[in-house]
Formats: structure tokens, C-alpha cells, sequence
């Protein structure tokens, strides 16, 4: 699976890989049907979650729209409790300020909780050039870590594994043959990852969410993974991109309230940790010392356009699973950190428009995933709006030309008659038992995948005024 | 200009433009909207919302038959270095006491030197109290200070023994058994209302406590094949035992 490894790539072989590969094709599914099944249970079983989600949204747009004057609040508070803020600009600032945080405080050994913002700003080559070993810590992350991937899906990292291929992978890294069942495999990671986490003095995490007020942050996990990272080593550093700042605390239970359920069905994750600030006087374990670094890389870029709207994502995966292309070709093959709907938004324009151009058309525009999404952001539109964009950047001549004739042509009924039965006769030189399987020319785009149905010998329109007559 | 003010300044740059072409409406406010309650009782809620997540609630009739649920689980899963939270109804219940006489080595959570550490990674089962309930999602909120809510729920849980809701992040994370003990009037009804303990409309909003823990059943992964395996870093069984 070498396609789990480049930035800017193959979208089309990396797909038609994909969709030959049995095993991950029953994983994808297995997973998206179970963990649909969950949204749609779940959403119905709460009451007002529509208006609820509504709600949610509002919060987003209006934190976003005073981002600001949040930021500068979360400042105040965070250092009120004893943490520090850092202002990363850019992904290379934030590996940099990491990087010296674990230099003063003398961290050796980091573990990490799953965190896709450390995935975007590559942070882990940058401490380990540093002299600083790293151990990521969600199961699926710990795999991927080792087998030397990427992540494919947002909640589901390993989702392209199967319990074989992670025994192969374990039993290689830890020098010893193990069983491939999923009991004993988990059994086997706890007891090699409790070792890191009693050994580490550097906690790394991301957050879900960053609340002004307060100067707190939220990490949500299944594991416990996160609890451990910000419990055990003596320094914790929290990334998060600036648009995880929520205003208030009580604005909290309003996302956690549907993050659970649009991700997995469940009516709350397993832990939710809520931070603010650094162990306290008196308390009897805990980091010494907190640290929350503030990510833009591209962001505010965004916040100032018309994507805005892609901001209120809080990283559910919930548009992933509900996304028919996703479901059939997997997250590596978005060959971006962010995969899915939501990804072929986000890599695009973190990026780069021109150089991932195959992303915005990954889509049908159907809106299952706007459907699926917490805060109902509104994907096919932004995809659309993405398209536009990249017309703009690159227009495409030949195309333009065929726009301009079909405009020309739908503007004369007899045109558009004549043109009907020129098609008719000429599509059908191709048909085989009413079926075009092979087209030539710039029509075998469409039936490199699907068959299209002959055209009928007589048209809808003779048989209309033949009905009429 | 200063990494922090360039920092700041295109951020503000970018709310003046976006403000411009997309929503940008005034703070929301809630009012009922998702609230779901728990009904007149919030006990049976409770105790089925923690049994969905793969949890195991125990409601004791009085202390006494608190006391013979702990000493049950403890002897059952054979644990034999225990860690307690210091204070509360684990005091009140005087369970370390009663388990040191069945024999555990029972160690008090309390403000112990750094070498105790090995002791926290080699307990077998942490004994905890709790901050709340929350009936709606079947959850233990654990948090490592007292929280001194402006509240009348807070007022019976506060008026008992010191530090209540002060619990060690280790005891209920470390142990591969945690059990927690909790009393009826720790319950709240929804996830909102332990939420608003912290920034009551019209208050000043207080700093809550350095670490606030949220426990929804035992630790799981489904990264293998998506089959559910408990225990993977967490606790593999969470018990909650109601006291009246």
C-alpha cells in the first residue's frame, strides 16, 4: 500500500488502487455502515437535534466572527492559570516552538495523544531531528506509526489494517511472534505504550476544543490515551488551530453533545478531559508545566474569504462516512492529512488550489455529507465554490468553447432538434444491445467506468406529438 | 511588530474581510434547546445509560451494603494493591479500613512525594470519589479540586467531610479496575447542568478545577478490525456504586 505516503499525487491511480483491494474495501464499509448507522440513531434520539445543531453552528459563526477578541481572551486566561500561549503562524513556527519547549524543559521522551493538527504541521521528523523520541499513543495511531503511514480516516486511523497485517506490523516492531487476535494485540499495546508514558516527560496533544473564558482545553478519546498524555509526563503542549476557540464555557456541552453522536453513535466518548491550566498547588499529579500553541498556517487566509464556513469543522468524520466516494476509496487516496469531503475542502485551500486539483471533484455534490454534518456545513457549496476557483486559475479553453456552443445551441429550438437526432444517430453507431460500453474520444471518460444506456430509436419528442396528434 | 501582535493583526484583518461577505450574527443563546433531562428519577437513568456504555452501576441500599458491594469486587477480581481517594464517601464509608482487614495493601491518594509514583502504575484497582453524575449519558465527573458550586445541588455534596470532588487524575486512569462511589444527590439530569455549575447566567464565571474528567464507561478501541476491546489504556471496568 505505497499509495498512503505522498502529499501531492495520483487522485485517480490512487483511487482505481483503492477500489481494487478487497480488504480495505470490506473495512470501509464494514466501518462507514456502522458508524452511519450510529449518526442517524443517535441524532434521532435526541431530541431538538436539529435546532440544537443549529445552535451549534451559531456558536462557530459568531466565535469566528470575533476571533480576534477571543484569541486575546484565551490569552489572558491561560496565562491567569499558570499556562503560556505561543503564536505559531505558520506549521514551520510551531515544529520550531515545540521543538524549544522540549529543549528548556529538557524533554527526552514525548508521547502523544491523537492529534490531527501535529499530523498537518509534520511535527514528529522535527522532534526526533531534535534528539527527542516520539511515541504516538491512540491504538490505530500507534500502528500507523510503526508501519511508517498516514492516517485514513479521521476517528479510524488503521481502518485500512486488518487484525493480520497489525500482528505482522507489531510482531516485527517488538521483536516477538504475536497472536493475531484483537484482545491480546490491544493487550500487547497497552503494556509496551504503559512503559512509554511512565518513561515520558513530554505530553503532546491536540484539542478539540479551546474555550476563551476559561483558558481551557478539551480532548475527547475512546482510549484514555489522551488522559495519560496529560497526566504522567511533567510538561504538556497543546496545538490547536485558532478556530477550535469556542466563548464560553457553557458553550462546551453543546458540541460534546453532538461531536459522540455524529462520529460514533455514542451518547458521549469514553473521556472527555477538560484542562485549564497546569497542575495546581496541592494537587498530587499532573504537568508542571502547560503550554498551548496557537496554529494559523493558512487559516486566517480562510477566515477572510468565502470559505469561512469550512472553519466550524470540529473533526468528527461524520462526512467521511456518509460520503459515497469516501466509502469506496478510503482516505489515502485524498493523499492529504484531511481526507474525505470535508478534506477535499481543507487540503486545497491549507495548501494549495492548483497542485490538488482532483479534490474538489471528488464529489457528486449529493449532500449526504452537509446531512451527516454536526454544524451542517454546507461542503457541496464550498466544493463548488472551489471549482470556480480553479477555472479561474486555469481556465480550461476547449471546454469553455463546448460551453459556448451548447449555450448557442439551447438558445434555437431547430438547432437543438437537429443537434438531438445528429447525437441519436451518431451514439448510436456505438451501442451494443442498448448499452454504450466504450466511447470514443473525450466521451470514454464516461464509459471508462459506467455503461450509458443507448438512445432510443425514437425520440420524446416524436412520440409526444405523436401522442398529441 | 511582535510574533504575537503580526499574529493578531492579520486575524483581525481576516474577521474585518470574512465579516463582510458571510454571517457574522451576536452570541447565541441557549435556552432549553437539547436539554433532555432524565425524568422524575434520575437513578434508573442513570445506572441504563452507564450499562449501555459497558459499565456496571450497583445501587446500595444503605452503607452497609455499600461497603459488601466494594468488598465483593474487590475480592473477586483478586486485587490486592488498592488506591483510594482521600476524603468523602470513601472515608465516610470507611472502606479503607474495611479493606485493609481483608488484607489489600491500600494506599491514600493524598499529596504523596514523586517516588509514589511506581506505586500508581502497579495498583491493581482505584477506589474514587465523584464530582457529579450525569444521568443523560451515564457519566462520572471526576475532577482533581473541590468545585464549590453556586448551586443548591452543590450545597449536600459540600457540607459532607473535606475536598469533596478532589480526585487524583492517576486513580481513576492508572488501575485496570476503577470503582466509583457516588451519592443519589450527586446526580444532575443533563450534561448542561454540569456545565452551568461553572458560568451561572449573571455570575461571575469561576476557573474550574486544573483537570475535570468525564467517564463514560470503560476504556475501548475498535482500531482492530472495529472490534470492540475494552481496557486498551484505561480502565477495562468502571463500577458506580450509589449510596442513598
Amino acid at each position: 500500500m505505497n499509495y498512503a505516503k505522498h502529499e501531492h499525487h495520483d487522485f485517480a491511480g490512487a483511487s482505481a488502487q483503492a477500489l481494487t483491494d478487497p480488504p480495505l474495501q470490506a473495512a470501509l464499509a464494514r466501518l462507514t455502515d456502522i458508524l452511519m448507522a450510529g449518526n442517524r440513531r443517535s441524532y434521532a434520539a435526541l431530541a431538538d437535534s436539529s435546532a440544537l445543531r443549529d445552535h451549534a453552528k451559531r456558536i462557530k459563526e459568531h466565535a469566528l466572527a470575533h476571533l480576534d477578541r477571543y484569541l486575546e481572551e484565551l490569552e489572558q486566561t491561560v496565562t491567569k492559570r499558570g499556562g503560556k500561549v505561543h503564536w505559531a503562524a505558520t506549521a514551520e513556527d510551531a515544529r520550531q516552538i515545540v521543538v524549544n519547549i522540549a529543549r528548556q524543559a529538557g524533554c527526552k521522551k514525548a508521547v502523544k495523544s491523537k492529534s490531527m493538527t501535529s499530523e498537518e504541521i509534520h511535527l514528529n521528523p522535527a522532534l526526533e531531528k531534535a534528539g527527542v523520541e516520539v511515541t504516538e499513543t491512540d491504538f490505530g495511531e500507534f500502528i500507523i506509526q510503526i508501519a511508517g503511514e498516514r492516517p485514513s480516516h479521521l476517528v479510524a486511523p488503521a481502518v485500512h489494517h486488518t487484525r493480520e497485517s497489525i500482528a505482522r506490523v507489531m510482531s516485527h516492531h517488538l521483536q516477538e511472534s504475536l497472536p493475531d487476535d484483537a484482545r491480546s494485540l490491544a493487550m500487547t499495546g497497552r503494556r509496551v505504550l504503559r512503559e512509554k508514558f511512565y518513561q515520558a516527560d513530554l505530553g503532546i496533544t491536540g484539542a478539540n476544543f479551546v474555550v476563551a473564558q476559561t483558558g481551557t482545553i478539551v480532548l475527547v478519546t475512546n482510549e484514555g490515551n489522551g488522559r495519560l498524555t496529560t497526566t504522567c509526563p511533567r510538561v504538556h503542549v497543546a496545538i490547536a488551530g485558532i478556530e477550535k476557540v469556542i466563548p464560553r464555557f457553557s458553550d462546551l456541552p453543546v458540541f460534546l453533545k453532538l461531536l459522540a453522536r455524529g462520529a460514533t453513535g455514542q451518547t458521549l466518548s469514553v473521556y472527555t478531559t477538560i484542562i485549564t491550566g497546569a497542575r495546581q498547588p496541592g494537587e498530587m499529579d499532573g504537568p508542571e508545566e502547560f503550554h498551548l500553541v496557537l496554529l494559523d498556517n493558512g487559516r486566517s487566509k480562510i477566515l477572510g474569504s468565502p470559505f469561512r464556513e469550512s472553519l466550524q469543522c470540529i473533526r468528527c468524520g461524520a462526512c467521511l462516512n456518509a460520503c459515497p466516494v469516501y466509502r469506496r476509496i478510503g482516505g489515502h487516496a485524498y493523499g492529504g492529512v484531511y481526507s474525505g469531503p470535508i478534506g477535499s475542502i481543507l487540503t486545497p485551500l491549507y495548501d494549495s488550489v492548483s497542485l490538488n486539483p482532483d479534490l474538489p471533484h471528488a464529489s457528486s455534490l449529493c449532500g449526504a455529507c452537509q446531512a451527516a454534518c454536526p454544524v451542517k456545513i454546507n461542503i457541496p457549496h464550498m466544493l463548488i465554490g472551489l471549482r470556480q476557483m480553479q477555472h479561474r486559475y486555469k481556465p480550461a479553453r476547449l471546454e469553455d468553447l463546448a460551453y459556448a456552443a451548447w449555450k448557442e445551441v439551447l438558445r434555437r429550438p431547430w438547432l437543438y432538434r437537429l443537434s438531438l437526432r445528429f447525437a441519436k444517430v451518431f451514439l448510436r453507431l456505438f451501442a451494443q444491445d442498448g448499452w454504450l460500453r466504450r466511447l470514443p474520444g473525450p466521451g470514454s471518460g464516461w464509459t471508462q467506468v459506467r455503461d450509458f444506456p443507448a438512445p432510443a430509436k425514437r425520440t420524446f419528442r416524436d412520440r409526444w406529438k405523436e401522442l398529441n396528434s | 511588530m511582535t510574533t504575537r501582535e503580526a499574529f493578531l493583526q492579520r486575524v483581525r484583518q481576516a474577521v474585518v474581510e470574512g465579516n463582510r461577505l458571510t454571517a457574522a450574527p451576536p452570541m447565541p443563546e441557549r435556552g432549553r434547546t437539547g436539554y433532555q433531562g432524565a425524568g422524575a428519577d434520575p437513578v434508573p437513568r442513570f445506572c441504563q445509560e452507564l450499562r449501555n456504555a459497558g459499565g456496571v452501576a450497583h445501587e446500595a441500599k444503605s452503607s452497609e451494603h455499600a461497603r459488601a458491594i466494594v468488598r465483593e469486587l474487590v475480592s473477586t477480581k483478586s486485587a490486592r494493591k488498592l488506591l483510594l481517594s482521600r476524603g468523602g464517601i470513601v472515608e465516610r464509608l470507611e472502606l479503607p479500613r474495611l479493606l485493609r482487614d481483608m488484607g489489600s495493601e491500600v494506599l491514600i491518594a493524598d499529596a504523596l512525594p514523586a517516588s509514589t509514583k511506581d506505586a500508581f502504575f502497579q495498583a491493581d484497582l482505584g477506589i474514587s470519589n465523584v464530582a457529579y453524575l450525569v444521568a443523560e449519558t451515564g457519566t462520572v465527573v471526576v475532577a482533581t479540586s473541590a468545585i464549590t458550586p453556586p448551586s443548591p445541588l452543590g450545597k449536600g455534596v459540600e457540607g459532607e467531610g473535606r475536598r469533596v470532588g478532589a480526585d487524583p487524575r492517576s486513580i481513576s486512569l492508572l488501575p485496570p479496575v476503577h470503582i466509583a462511589v457516588a451519592q443519589r444527590n450527586q446526580i444532575l439530569p443533563d450534561l448542561f447542568d454540569l456545565f452551568d455549575l461553572f458560568s451561572p447566567i449573571g455570575a461571575k464565571p469561576q476557573f474550574p478545577p486544573s483537570c475535570l474528567t468525564l467517564i463514560t464507561g470503560p476504556s475501548k478501541t475498535g482500531d482492530i478490525e472495529l472490534k470492540l476491546v475494552t481496557g486498551v489504556h484505561g480502565p477495562g471496568e468502571v463500577h458506580v456504586v450509589i449510596c442513598d
